[in-house]
């Protein structure tokens, strides 16, 4: 078995390894589904990248790179797409609950001022 | 002129009702933002006569202070002044920068704890390096000279307190960002001299490596325009 097929098949473990995992945290709850069908397609790359193994060799030629730096170089891509992605995700979310915060502290002293001046009345 | 006090305040109960009572003597309007604090000091701070607004979730001075700026807008007030919760700032000074603000019309007043005639305010090493930097950096956005970049007390006036309410940073050293938000939109801004008190109880965050992260951030403000956004004078001022 050649270097190449042998990373390939590490490389689809992982892929399935996610599957799992991810299916299991959206089984449970913990990830909602948009986030799990991401994680899905990425694990799906994955597997698809390591039956197509050997063609990374000719890619990895002509940057004179090894096939293992060309398969880290796209996984560390796609992981920072990713992480950029959520970045703005949550900075999004955090928009949403600063505004969030702010109409409940502005209503809650309107309802209490509205209380004080029914206990008046 | 309609003007309300604005104090951004977290886990000040120890400090927080004698500074509130004070201003409510003086007859100011008080609003006291409560940054999800976890003692009693929303509960005091109403007790000594303040309008409290209870922030479910905390987001530092600038959330806070975002909160306050949108309750005045709200409820007609057309000038803010900023005070600390902490008993630093003396309620005399108010009607300093009250005055400066009447008679220069500037959008942001700034209570300057180095500008001539200041009281003593001692900042040593990194901190006042770092201070100094940010007013030089301030000064320049503002097109006149600032001595105190990131001081707590100041006046906000409209039409920049609507400006203010709509997006404010929440990040730490709001104010040397509104400085620089403010300068660039050419908004008015003018600086008086203030004495700063010691701290009643609690301790200052600042520490030297805080500073140096501070005036990275605030150069990177200055220079790469990443403050919030806010419309020009020019498109607000009638």
């Amino acid at each position: 078995m050649s270097p190449t097929v042998r990373q390939g098949l590490l490389i689809a473990v992982g892929g399935l390894a996610l599957v799992g995992v991810v299916t299991t945290l959206a089984r449970r709850r913990m990830i909602s589904i948009r986030y799990a069908f991401g994680w899905l397609a990425i694990a799906l790359l994955t597997i698809v990248a390591a039956a197509a193994a050997s063609l990374v060799n000719p890619i990895a030629r002509t940057f004179d790179m090894t096939g293992t730096a060309v398969f880290l170089a796209g996984a560390t891509a796609i992981l920072v797409a990713i992480a950029i992605q959520l970045s703005i995700s949550v900075s999004g979310l955090q928009n949403q609950l600063r505004d969030l915060s702010e109409a409940h502290a502005l209503l809650a002293e309107r309802v209490e001022q509205l209380e004080r001046r029914s206990e008046l009345v | 002129m309609k003007v309300l006090v604005v104090m951004p305040a977290r886990n000040e109960a120890a400090s927080i009702a004698p500074v509130v009572a004070d201003l409510f003597e003086r007859g100011y309007e008080v609003v006291v933002v409560d940054d999800a604090s976890t003692d009693e000091t929303g509960e005091r701070a109403r007790r000594a006569g303040a309008v409290v607004l209870p922030m479910p979730v905390s987001f530092g001075i600038g959330g806070a202070l975002r909160c306050g700026f949108r309750y005045a807008v709200e409820h007609g007030y057309d000038t803010v002044i900023q005070v600390d919760a902490d008993g630093q700032h003396r309620p005399e000074d108010i009607a300093a920068l009250l005055d400066a603000q009447q008679a220069t019309g500037a959008h942001l007043v700034i209570g300057s704890r180095f500008a001539p005639g200041a009281g003593s305010y001692t900042v040593h090493g990194t901190r006042r390096m770092a201070m100094r930097l940010l007013s030089r950096l301030a000064s320049r956005a503002a097109g006149t000279m600032l001595t105190d970049a990131t001081s707590g007390l100041r006046a906000i006036s409209e039409p920049l307190l609507s400006e203010f309410a709509r997006s404010y940073t929440v990040h730490y050293m709001d104010s040397f960002e509104a400085l620089i938000v403010a300068g660039r939109g050419r908004y008015t801004i003018a600086e008086v001299p203030v004495t700063m008190l010691e701290r009643t109880s609690g301790r200052s965050s600042a520490s030297p490596l805080a500073a140096l992260a501070f005036l990275g951030r605030g150069f990177l403000v200055a220079t790469a325009r990443l403050g919030f956004p806010i419309r020009p004078a020019s498109e607000t001022v009638r």
